[in-house]
Formats: C-alpha cells, structure tokens, sequence
C-alpha cells in the first residue's frame, strides 16, 4: 500500500514537474525573445513620442539629452517615434513623452526635429528608498490578451508546482492526512 | 543581480526568492496574501512602488494556488464556503475601491483612511488575543480534568447568533459543518471585500476572523478557504494591475519559486497545531503590521519631517516577516518534541495538536 503510494508519488512528481519545468523554459524564451516585453510595452495611452528612457538615465539640465525624431521601427539610442493614442509602440519603447508635458517645456522642450529632455528617467527620491519614473511605464497600454496570459501562467505554474510538491511528499513517504477537524471535541 | 527588462531596474535574485519564501510560509499558516510585507520588501529592493504592488498581487495569486492545493490535501478547505462568499468578496473589493475613489474626491485624505486601517486592526487584533487567550485558558481546564481536546476550541458566542439567521436559501458546508443562511456568507464576502478595498488592508486578515468569529468555521477550515478566495480575487486584482502596467513578470516568477517551498511549510505546519495557535499568529501579524501603519501615519501627521518613521516602518514591516517565520518554526518544532514527549514550555501543549 506505502510502496503504491509512493509509485503514485513519483509519476505524480515527474509529470507535473516536467510541466512545470516546460513552461518555465516557454516563459523564459518568450521574455528573452521580446515578446513579453511587446505584450507590455503594446500600444501608446496617449498622443506624444515613443522613447526608450534608458537612453537618458543621467539627463540633467546641465546636460541634457537631445532625441532625435522620426518614424524608426525600432528606438535605438537617443531616438524618439511620434505616436498617436492607441498606435502600436516601436521595438525597444520603454515610455511616452506625451504632448501635454512638451508644451508645459518644464522637463521637455521640442527643438526642431530634436527634443531636449532635461530629467534622467528614474529619480530616488531624496526621502526613504522610493523612486520615481519620469518617463518610463508612462503613457503605454498593455496588450488585454497578455494580461490574461500572464494571469492563466502564474495561476498554472502555482497548480504545477503545488501537485509537484504534493507528489514530492508522497515520493518521500510522508504522505499527509486529513485533518480530523471535529475529533476529540470542538 | 538580475535586470529586470521591464521593470527597468537590477535587483538581486536571491532577496526575491527569499522574500517569496518567507511571505509564502505566513500567509500558508494563517491563510493571508501577505501583500503588506511584501510591497515594502520590494520596493527597497530598488522597485518602483506601482510596480511593487503589481509583482505582490501577481504573486499572491500564484502563490495562494500551491498553499490552496496543499489545504486541500489536509481537509481545510469548505469548497461551498469559499464559492459562496466569492461573489460577495468580489463585489465587496469593486464596492471598497470605488467608496475610496469617491471618499477622495470628496477631499477625504489619506491620513483618514490609514487612521481607520490601524483602529480596524487594532479592534481585531484585541478581539483575537481576547478571545484566543480564553479558549488556551479553556483547553488547559478541560485538559487538567482529564478530557480529551480537538483541533479546535473557540469560545466566541457570535456564530451562534449568526446561524441562527434563518433567512433562505440556507447553505449546508459539510467540511466545516456548518447550516447557515447564504446572505450571512454573502455579506461577510462583501463587509470583508468592502474594507480591503477600501482601507487597502489585506482580505485575509479581516476574512479568516470573519469566517471563524461570525460563520463559526473552525481556524484551520477559515485559513484553507481563505486561500481559495484569494486565487480568485487575486487572479482579478493581478489582470487589473498587468492591465495598469504595474507588473514585471520575471520578479514575479522569482518569488513564486520561493513561495513553493515557503507555502508548502507553512500550510503543512497547520496540521501540527491547534485552531488558537493560528489565530495567536494572526493576531500578532496583525499587530505587526498595524504598527508599521501607525509610524507611516504618525510620519504623515508630522507633515513627513521625520524621515527616520518611514525607514523604521519599513524594518519593522521586514522583520515581521522573520519574526512571524521563526515563530511558526518554533511551533513545530515543540509540536514535534512533544509528540515524542520531550520537554516544551508550559504554554505549548495548549497549542499543539497531539497526534
């Protein structure tokens, strides 16, 4: 019976750790490839530029970045792509610059065919460990499928690795019982 | 380190698989998401705050799964319970968040809804240390006289008064024997999920209560279900927050894997102990975090000059995490030790289900 048990332990480790190991490497060949990234970086919330803030981490008004404007596929260093609200987002965005903030010219000023932004992308804030994003994550929508997929993911490899672990105690012989919630008295 | 494309930043992987572990362990035992300690965690781990918030809920769901799974091997969960209140939770959180937005359009500041967060969890945290510190008086009495004691012993009257409700459709929950009308249920999902959305203080600290104190369900069978409701409301609130741009999903995966092995320890463990252990912890953890609350508030009150309140709330959240681990550990370990019948402490046999 102990020995049918653990059998049952086994089979049950293997099968839901080989799922488990499988759409891990699924997940972590989508991330590497770019396609979770596109899922969240999808389409524009609002009128402005497409920019990667990567590309100017230590902006300053002492020395600012100067983007250059254009219809790129892909940002690549100090570039920006005029987008429209609800537009795809070209490879490599990382946030918009949106129209409002260029016309305020407090943080961002349109230079011709350039535009000057004065504020790195990230600032820790001077109180406590909170940072602040300037232009990353902002003014970007995420793909709706790609919420449900992320979602049905996590919830699958948290049912994968919970059979998984459960066969993993059977495996070992420990086999865990119901508890008797109502015996001796409640 | 590890660079996490999305969110944008580098974070060490190891902080987050422990983190993950740890939160998973607690919120196994005592059926909560642990969403409290794990945004401060990550947000001094170099994460934006909008973003740590997104990772925490992402997690949560996943990781609720593999506790839930482990519940149900061990007999904890009522599966009628959990689908009843479901609804009523979900309706309650949507309820909560949209009474929030409505509240601070009015001007109503976040001092007042922190201020009302800390007297809720106070108010619980007294009740249950009352109530807990009571049924351990209990036990020992019966025990002294030589009688038998079970897995639980609550001494509150209240769900009697709240079964007695007749009002129709009743529900008949077989695993945790109870016949109660549906609307109690329904309206304990909703008054739970109404405050959690609007105070932003988890589900799990108010539910499990609720589902002991007013459904009269035992602790072990309120905490099980608990993490059945919360894959459910987690799985909403993680696509509402993917769907904000709030979560990077690497993070995500980091402290799911850490949560496995947390969560399996946590929810295994509840089988070594009686119903007023878990609900001491409860209690504490809900004391824990009501003063990381109370020094944001207090920093917020002094007009955030004081900067010295927030760093010290943010430890005070991080060593709450260790604090409530070892305390679960130590629980074990006597509970194992005293199955073999070696020497524990005086308070222990009252906690600890003998086999």
């Amino acid at each position: 019976m102990a020995e049918a048990s653990k059998t049952r332990g086994v089979i049950k480790f293997i099968v839901w750790g080989t799922i488990a190991v499988a759409i891990s490497v699924m997940f972590w060949v989508e991330y590497f490839n770019g396609t979770m990234v596109s899922w969240y970086y999808y389409q524009a919330k609002s009128d402005g530029w497409a920019i990667n803030s990567a590309t100017f981490v230590n902006a300053s008004k002492d020395k600012p970045a100067i983007l250059e404007i254009g219809p790129f596929q892909k940002i690549e260093g100090l570039q920006a792509v005029p987008v429209k609200k609800g537009d795809r987002l070209p490879a490599n965005t990382t946030g918009i610059i949106d129209k409002k903030t260029v016309q305020e010219g407090k943080r961002v000023t349109l230079e011709g065919n350039t535009l000057k932004v004065t504020v790195p992308s990230q600032i820790k804030e001077a109180k406590g460990f909170k940072y602040k994003d300037t232009f990353m994550h902002k003014g970007i929508q995420t793909y709706p499928w790609g919420g449900a997929a992320s979602v049905a993911f996590i919830l699958f490899l948290g049912l994968c690795l919970g059979l998984m672990a459960e066969g993993f105690t059977d495996m070992c012989g420990l086999k865990l019982e119901k508890i008797k919630h109502y015996e001796g008295g409640h | 380190m590890f660079e996490f494309i999305i969110a944008g930043m580098q974070a060490p992987i190891f902080l987050l698989v422990l983190t993950g572990m740890t939160v998973g362990m607690v919120g196994g035992f005592i059926g909560v998401g642990g969403g409290y300690m794990v945004t401060p965690a990550l947000i001094v781990f170099g994460f934006p705050g909008y973003m740590a918030s997104g990772i925490d809920v992402m997690h949560i769901a996943g990781k609720s799964v593999v506790a839930t799974i482990r519940h149900r091997q061990l007999g904890n969960i009522d599966w009628i319970l959990g689908l009843t209140m479901v609804g009523g939770t979900m309706m309650g959180v949507e309820m909560g968040v949209r009474i929030l937005n409505y509240t601070k359009a009015l001007g109503l500041s976040g001092i007042a809804l922190l201020t009302g967060s800390v007297a809720i969890m106070i108010g619980l945290f007294l009740y249950t240390q009352v109530e807990t510190h009571r049924s351990q008086k209990k036990i020992n009495e019966l025990t002294k006289d030589g009688k038998t004691v079970g897995r639980e012993l609550s001494v509150s009257t209240l769900p009697v008064f709240f079964q007695s409700i007749a009002l129709k459709p009743i529900v008949r929950c077989h695993t945790a024997r109870l016949v109660i009308s549906m609307w109690v249920i329904v309206i304990i999902g909703i008054a739970t999920g109404v405050l959690a959305g609007f105070f932003g203080v988890g589900g799990g600290f108010i539910r499990v209560p609720a589902l002991v104190y007013i459904a009269g369900a035992t602790t072990h069978i309120a905490v099980g279900t608990d993490l059945l409701e919360i894959v459910v409301s987690g799985g909403y609130g993680a696509l509402r927050q993917y769907m904000s741009g709030n979560v990077d999903m690497v993070a995500v995966w980091f402290m799911i894997i850490g949560a496995m092995f947390g969560a399996q320890f946590g929810s295994i463990a509840t089988s070594f102990v009686r119903g007023p252990a878990i609900r001491y912890i409860l209690s504490y953890s809900l004391l824990l975090a009501t003063t990381g609350a109370f020094l944001r508030l207090i920093y917020m009150l002094t007009h955030q000059q004081y900067e010295f309140l927030n760093f010290l709330a943010v430890v005070f959240t991080l060593g709450e995490m260790l604090f409530l681990c070892l305390f679960i550990m130590t629980l074990v370990i006597f509970s194992v030790r005293h199955r073999h019948g070696k020497w524990v402490p005086g308070w222990i046999p009252s906690l600890v289900a003998t086999p």
